[in-house]
């Protein structure tokens, strides 16, 4: 009877960690998380049951090659709330298998690779993600991107468009690179990099981390309860996942264009901090554009007359528009792609210099300043009382001084943090609108606005 | 640097060459973090050092920091000031004391790397809480010399006796409307000139929009994006034809030939009333997280003088070399300065306070 009931929980609800242990006894160590969701190979009855004792969903992964239908059978058997395929699938091979998962109620997720990503998929998912992080040369110097600042792997890009073109749970399943030792930030950095633009990443530790907290270590341990942290403080505040992007910029771009590759577009606006709504052909309309000061189409010759009239109407509120010349487009991902080639860089830089000189110093929403480490993404609530400002840090230390100067008027500003209470700033008039300086930013930091 | 090659350069200040270059004290003071009373204690080097009320008081106070490179650029994601960028409390209580001493205007300037935009932005960028800085004195202002910012023209400053590399530098109207000119330096070693100090600090008075890679031809660039190697360091080019032109360009190309004189005729051109070097925390190795190999540094010092040359011996002093040395991949900028009779740089002719 507990496996219904864990169906009850959505799978917008779910809290995933992929686990390599089959004692039930440490299960004690998810309790207390907001780890609801276990992702196990091979996984027995007796732990799945244990688990959802507790309200623990147990999802067994199943990985090309081997027999998926057994796989499905078994999970049935077990009275697993699921079964993950990651990797390639035949299309056929998963239809069956839902149908057999379907009979008991049991969720299907698919995690295939970039390439294969179905936006109509209950949740939208893929392990095929860069690690986030500072890019780091052998000197300890950062590596310069063409925007002059170090260069940030980040997912941010691509689950943003996701974001946008879906309304279903987005999970980035990418796991830490083998043979590498991480400090915990950057599996505080994992968590962020995912979670400001709506999506949860899959908890995942490396072999030595992992291995330390089973054996109960001490800073493996605290260590845990600072990821768990980071966790809790995204689900207290789910209601972010659904708010819509704010701000001036529409990036007209799709999954035909380039819109799924890492170092794209996308990417390149995110390093300037400019907040950006990306807008798939699909959502080109009026609306998705009215609050649009500047909109820049990666493909117009895709557009049709309609959704070409729906950008007239920039320009016509005395908006820009920049439209990308042929050659102005990034091929689909081709299998095992994540991000761009090097000529498709090169390609980028000449973009990006004609963006760069459409915006400026422009501020289409907010601009902030001394963040060339981390990363932001700006959203506002639907009702239109507040907004929200997230940021990662992915340097190696607290960033102290951020200022931000937001477009329009703000009454109260507020910092909230994984690790601290919340803390009240002052907001104080600027040229565009309302300014705040945050006095420091740890790893993960949501700025909280209140409209005047 | 040759023998035959001082004896060059001095010929082209006959009125300095006869007499010994001029000396002033150098303040020193031990400060072990920026977390101590950086006013009191820079307010005690200033007063060993006669008092800034007689140097400001009145007086437009134009105070070069030491911004180079991206504030993008971090070594190991610290904080620039505690890296290679003058530490903004150490500016800030700077800023109150110049003010407290009764200075009409304090104007900060730097030429901003790779922007011509406004210089409080690059400061934001650089983690620096500007409202706070420009509220530590009255009439705190802000200038980013990389292009024309807010003057109308360029200021032609030229160099006494006619200069050996250029014979005049087209400068931001901020370094000729002033009384007072301060270099508020870094105590580093720099790649291209054995160290930066006072003076090398000053290099970067120099335009980009003029002399920087992507200068205009004919006129300045007011959208400058790039460093300066193409003109001053290396001479590959000229800067516009707006400014005046190299006086040889048939000499060496080399930067460790180039970039030492034109940092002596720049200190000639537009004289550093007050040096005031920011050795608290700092790098080693090289001047910015671009050079391989630099380490992280905590020497705690301030160096302080009215004279740039002698502040900058004693400063390369107790980094631990001769001041009065040969460096090794470049001319000594320091002797170069003394030939132009600039300063000291014999250690015996300068009065140290501690």
């Amino acid at each position: 009877m507990l496996v219904p009931a864990l169906l009850t929980l959505s799978l917008a609800g779910w809290v995933p960690a992929r686990w390599s242990a089959t004692d039930p006894a440490t299960l004690d160590l998810v309790a207390g998380t907001p780890v609801n969701c276990l992702l196990m190979e091979e996984p027995s009855a007796e732990f799945a049951a244990a688990a959802a004792s507790r309200g623990i969903a147990v999802l067994a992964v199943v990985r090309p090659g081997g027999d998926t239908l057994a796989a499905a059978r078994a999970a049935v058997e077990a009275k697993l709330a699921g079964l993950v395929l990651e990797g390639e699938f035949d299309r056929a091979m998963i239809a069956r298998t839902r149908e057999v998962l379907a009979a008991s109620k049991l969720a299907l997720v698919e995690l295939p690779p970039r390439h294969l990503l179905r936006l109509d998929a209950p949740l939208v998912g893929t392990s095929h993600a860069v690690w986030p992080g500072v890019q780091a040369q052998p000197a300890g110097a950062a590596q310069a991107a063409p925007t002059g600042g170090p260069w940030i792997d980040t997912n941010t890009g691509f689950l943003r468009y996701l974001r946008a073109a879906t309304e279903a749970p987005i999970w980035v399943a990418n796991t830490p690179p083998p043979k590498t030792v991480l400090p915990v930030a950057r599996y505080l950095q994992a968590i962020g990099d995912a979670a400001i633009t709506g999506a949860r990443w899959v908890v995942a530790l490396d072999r030595e981390f992992n291995g330390r907290l089973l054996a109960g270590d001490p800073a493996a341990l605290r260590d845990w309860r600072r990821i768990a942290a980071h966790l809790k403080f995204y689900e207290e505040h789910k209601e972010w996942r659904a708010w819509p992007f704010h701000g001036q910029l529409a990036l007209i771009q799709d999954i035909d264009s380039g819109a799924l590759l890492n170092g794209g577009v996308l990417d390149m606006i995110a390093v300037k901090h400019t907040p950006v709504r990306p807008v798939p052909k699909a959502k080109l309309n009026d609306e998705a554009l009215r609050a649009a000061r500047l909109a820049v189409t990666v493909d117009p010759a895709s557009l049709t007359d309609a959704q070409k009239e729906a950008l007239s109407g920039v320009a016509r509120r005395g908006g820009t528009l920049l439209s990308g010349p042929p050659g102005w487009k990034f091929p689909a991902p081709r299998a095992d792609q994540i991000a761009l080639d090097k000529p498709e860089v090169e390609k980028l830089n000449d973009i990006w210099r004609d963006m760069n000189s459409v915006m400026g110093r422009r501020n289409l929403g907010a601009r902030l300043f001394n963040v060339s480490s981390m990363l932001s993404n700006l959203l506002a609530s639907p009702d239109g009382k507040q907004v929200v400002l997230h940021l990662v840090n992915y340097s190696n230390y607290p960033v102290e001084n951020i200022t931000v100067h937001l477009v329009g008027g703000f009454a109260r500003a507020r910092l909230l943090t994984p690790e601290d209470t919340p803390r009240d700033l002052e907001v104080y008039p600027v040229a565009e609108g309302t300014g705040v300086d945050i006095p420091q930013a740890p790893v993960c930091a949501a700025l909280v606005l209140d409209w005047k | 640097m040759t023998r035959r090659e001082l004896l060059t350069l001095a010929a082209v200040t006959p009125a300095l060459r006869a007499k010994e270059a001029p000396t002033a004290p150098v303040a020193v003071a031990k400060t072990g973090s920026y977390s101590e009373d950086l006013t009191a204690i820079l307010s005690a080097m200033f007063d060993k050092l006669g008092g800034l009320g007689r140097i400001v008081k009145g007086k437009t106070v134009t105070i070069k920091l030491n911004l180079t490179g991206s504030p993008a650029l971090r070594f190991e994601g610290r904080p620039l000031g505690v890296t290679h960028y003058t530490h903004p409390r150490l500016v800030g209580a700077v800023a109150h004391l110049v003010g407290r001493a009764g200075a009409r205007r304090i104007r900060f300037v730097e030429s901003c790397w790779g922007t011509g935009g406004p210089m409080e932005e690059y400061l934001l960028d650089s983690g620096w809480n500007v409202r706070s800085l420009a509220g530590a004195a009255p009439n705190v202002e802000f200038e980013n010399t990389n292009a024309l910012g807010k003057g109308k023209r360029y200021a032609r400053l030229k160099v006494p006796g006619g200069g050996s590399m250029y014979p005049a530098y087209d400068l931001n109207h901020a370094y000729e409307d002033t009384d007072v000119f301060m270099s508020m330096a870094k105590l580093k070693d720099h790649a291209t000139c054995g160290v930066t100090l006072a003076l090398k600090n000053c290099f970067g008075i120099t335009p980009a929009s003029i002399y920087g890679d992507d200068a205009g031809a004919d006129e300045p660039n007011e959208s400058p994006t790039k460093g300066r190697a193409s003109v001053l360091h290396f001479g590959k080019r000229q800067p516009a034809r707006s400014a005046p032109p190299e006086l040889n360009p048939g000499s060496r190309r080399e930067d460790g030939y180039r970039v030492p004189r034109i940092v002596a005729e720049l200190a000639a051109a537009r004289p550093i009333d007050l040096a005031l070097i920011d050795g608290i925390e700092s790098v080693a190795g090289g001047e910015g997280p671009w050079i391989k190999g630099i380490r992280y540094v905590q020497p705690g010092l301030l160096i302080a003088g009215t004279n740039p040359v002698t502040t900058d011996a004693v400063a390369t002093s107790l980094m631990g070399y001769d001041p009065a040395g040969s460096f090794r991949n470049c001319d000594n900028t320091l002797k170069l300065a003394e030939a132009l009779g600039l300063g000291a740089t014999n250690l015996k002719r300068i009065d140290v306070i501690r």
